[in-house]
């Protein structure tokens, strides 16, 4: 009975915890989408700053993950490819599988680790100072202070990164097909436009702004939920980055059988 | 809070009625500032007597008026302080530093930047 | 400078105004109750000084004050208003007449002394960025810390910390300070110069002051009432000349520095130790 009590309890903090997520990303909307029409301005220049941290920094790493993983699809598919003498095929199985998933994916990931964390730590860090309770004294809203601006940040910059990551996988695939599957670049380009439709591009883009939601909504509860002492901060961040993972791959999961079923036959 | 004025021949008067404060404050500086860089006028007097009360944003209004006028080389003086608003420039140490007269006819008469006047 | 408390509601301006009334305050955490059923008056303009050892609940009691903590049941009462049934925006007005100093400073680290002084009145009033300068240098020099404007508050002592706290919860000219632990973690000076602070906010500005403190000394000094707080209930209150009158014994076991007894008999010391009878805690 142990065990399906365990069961029962952990599916309960499970629906509290996604509840938690809901309301911050609720709360968060409001402040972004709704209060500015109602006398309650945006921090404009905040989100500015959010979206330089969150996108333009990133774009070195992400440039050069998105790239080796796009060379890393054309070597693998090859593999398979080589074997039923279509290796010309190359060109659009990388940008299928660039675009659909892992240009998203890989720029989700990088993004947890870049800045999921950090809004895990920044938050963790003033709630442990008191700078939370000092933000409510001075009837300044938390989530509409320190969350609203990150939010928008988000839904901005992860479909621009994202798009960013699935050019530099195709550049990646692209020297693969240059190199050894008798490719021009020119050829290999053509393939690709050739491959891609618009409906793998808005898929991917889709699943990056549901993933900025849930990186933004996960990093700013951990942060919020920092115990007293500021080794917590750490246990923070880490929670922030391992339950940032684990949803994104569940939303992923959901939004491409979404993808799947709702396809027309080709 | 109310705020007129009233052109004199080379002086302007700025009648305020009621509280200044956090909210209403930036009405003030508008007048103050428009009167001074823009009409040129040499001469700027606020009439604080039907004011009960003035906040620290407010008195930062008046500081304002103060330091532009004496960039543009021109008067800035007031009168009519009720006790509180009294107490408030001497907690906030700019009882000395504003030209400060008991009533209308006497910051009207005064010589400007004469020595006269403060208290 | 703050506006003399209640001037806008009640323009008789009697002195007998009540600044805050708790009536039967009970605040819980989870299945602990940390106060309960605790009584008083502020009447406005005054200091009230909240004392009582570690744990009574005298920092539960500032929290609850400001809307940090929700009570479990009882009211709050502010300027004639019942704060802690109040909706999010009337509550948000109410806490714009309110300042509050935490006992860290509680500082926002990614900004500047100023712009942290600066930050209720660019979120909340009108001002011009111009007219905002010179309220911060204001409100800066009131505490002492001219010129600090541009320092980050991790290039400050924890004194310094404190001021411009203070700073910043007197940027809005407030009608009610709250202050937790004053001088707790300071030197002897630099405690002294926030009493005179003190002292200097309520005597010239006729801000109505709460302050949670330990240090007696301090206490004395700055209230016009006292209450002493004892595991969660009022074990005294009044004037500061009634609490040195006052013969309770825990009043006097606090004022006097008198050491908790050492447990009465050795079975129950070794019942404790080895936990067959634990501590009765509340």
């Amino acid at each position: 009975m142990a065990f399906i009590d365990n069961i029962g309890e952990a599916t309960i903090d499970g629906v509290a915890y996604v509840g938690s997520l809901a309301r911050l990303a609720g709360g968060a909307a409001r402040a972004v989408f709704i209060e500015p029409f109602r006398g309650k301005p945006l921090r404009w220049a905040r989100a500015i700053h959010q979206a330089m941290s969150v996108g333009v920094e990133a774009i070195p790493i992400v440039s050069l993950i998105s790239f080796f993983v796009g060379l890393i699809l054309a070597l693998q598919g090859a593999y398979e490819l080589r074997q039923l003498g279509a290796l010309q095929l190359v060109a659009s199985a990388v940008a299928v599988s660039m675009t659909r998933e892992l240009g998203p994916l890989m720029t989700a990931i990088m993004v947890i680790g870049r800045s999921g964390s950090a809004f895990a730590a920044e938050i963790g860090t003033m709630k442990v100072n008191e700078e939370i309770d000092a933000l409510e004294t001075m009837a300044l809203e938390p989530v509409r202070f320190l969350v609203a601006p990150k939010f928008l940040a988000m839904l901005l910059m992860m479909p621009c990164l994202t798009t960013w990551a699935d050019f530099m996988g195709v550049l990646g695939g692209g020297l693969f097909g240059v190199t050894s599957a008798g490719f021009t670049w020119g050829t290999y380009f053509h393939a690709t436009l050739n491959a891609l439709e618009l409906r793998d591009i808005a898929s991917g883009l889709i699943k990056s702004v549901m993933f900025g939601l849930v990186i933004t909504a996960v990093g700013c509860r951990e942060g919020f939920n920092t115990g007293l002492g500021s080794e917590q901060v750490g246990r923070s961040t880490t929670s922030a980055v391992v339950n940032s993972i684990f949803f994104v791959i569940v939303v992923d999961l959901v939004f491409t059988a979404i993808f799947y079923f709702t396809a027309p036959l080709k | 809070m109310n705020i007129s004025t009233r052109q004199f021949e080379n002086a302007a008067i700025v009648d305020v009625t009621g509280d200044i404060t956090l909210y209403n404050t930036p009405e003030v500086r508008k007048t103050l500032l428009d009167l001074l860089k823009e009409k040129r006028v040499k001469r700027v007097i606020v009439n604080l007597e039907k004011v009960k009360y003035i906040d620290s944003a407010g008195v930062a209004s008046l500081v304002e008026g103060l330091k532009l006028s004496r960039d543009l080389k021109s008067g800035f003086a007031l009168y009519g302080l009720s006790k509180t608003t009294r107490e408030v420039l001497e907690l906030t140490r700019l009882l000395k530093v504003f030209e400060v007269y008991d009533n209308e006819e006497e910051a009207l008469s005064a010589i400007p930047g004469g020595a006269g006047g403060a208290k | 400078m703050p506006a003399q408390p209640i001037s806008k509601e009640n323009t008789s301006g009697k002195s007998a105004d009540i600044a805050i009334s708790v009536r039967n305050l009970r605040v819980r955490y989870g299945t602990r109750e940390i106060l309960h059923g605790v009584n008083f008056e502020v009447p406005a303009g005054e200091t009230l000084v909240i004392m009582g050892g570690s744990g009574c609940g005298k920092s539960t009691l500032l929290r609850t004050l400001v809307g940090l903590e929700h009570p479990s049941e009882g009211e709050i009462w502010i300027q004639g208003k019942n704060f802690a049934g109040m909706s999010g925006t009337q509550r948000d007005d109410l806490r714009k007449k309110m300042g509050m100093s935490f006992q860290s400073g509680a500082l926002f680290g990614s900004m500047t002394v100023g712009e942290n002084v600066a930050l209720p009145l660019r979120e909340h009033t009108p001002l011009d960025e111009s007219t905002i300068d010179i309220v911060v240098r204001l409100k800066l020099d009131q505490v002492g810390l001219s010129g600090f404007e541009n320092y980050m508050p991790a290039q400050l002592s924890g004194g310094m910390k404190k001021r411009a706290a203070i700073a910043r919860a007197l940027a809005m000219d407030p009608e009610i300070l709250f202050f937790d632990e004053p001088s707790a973690g300071l030197d002897p000076i630099i405690a002294a110069g926030l009493d005179e602070l003190i002292l200097k906010l309520k005597k010239a500005f006729r801000i109505t002051i709460v302050v949670v403190t330990h240090e007696l000394a301090s206490a004395f000094l700055i209230a016009d009432r006292m209450i002493l707080l004892d595991k969660g209930v009022v074990a005294a209150k009044g004037t500061p000349e009634e609490l040195r009158q006052n013969t309770g014994p825990r009043v006097r076991q606090f004022l006097d520095r008198v050491p908790e007894p050492e447990m009465a008999a050795e079975i129950d010391y070794l019942q404790m130790l080895t936990g067959e009878n634990p501590p009765q805690r509340r």
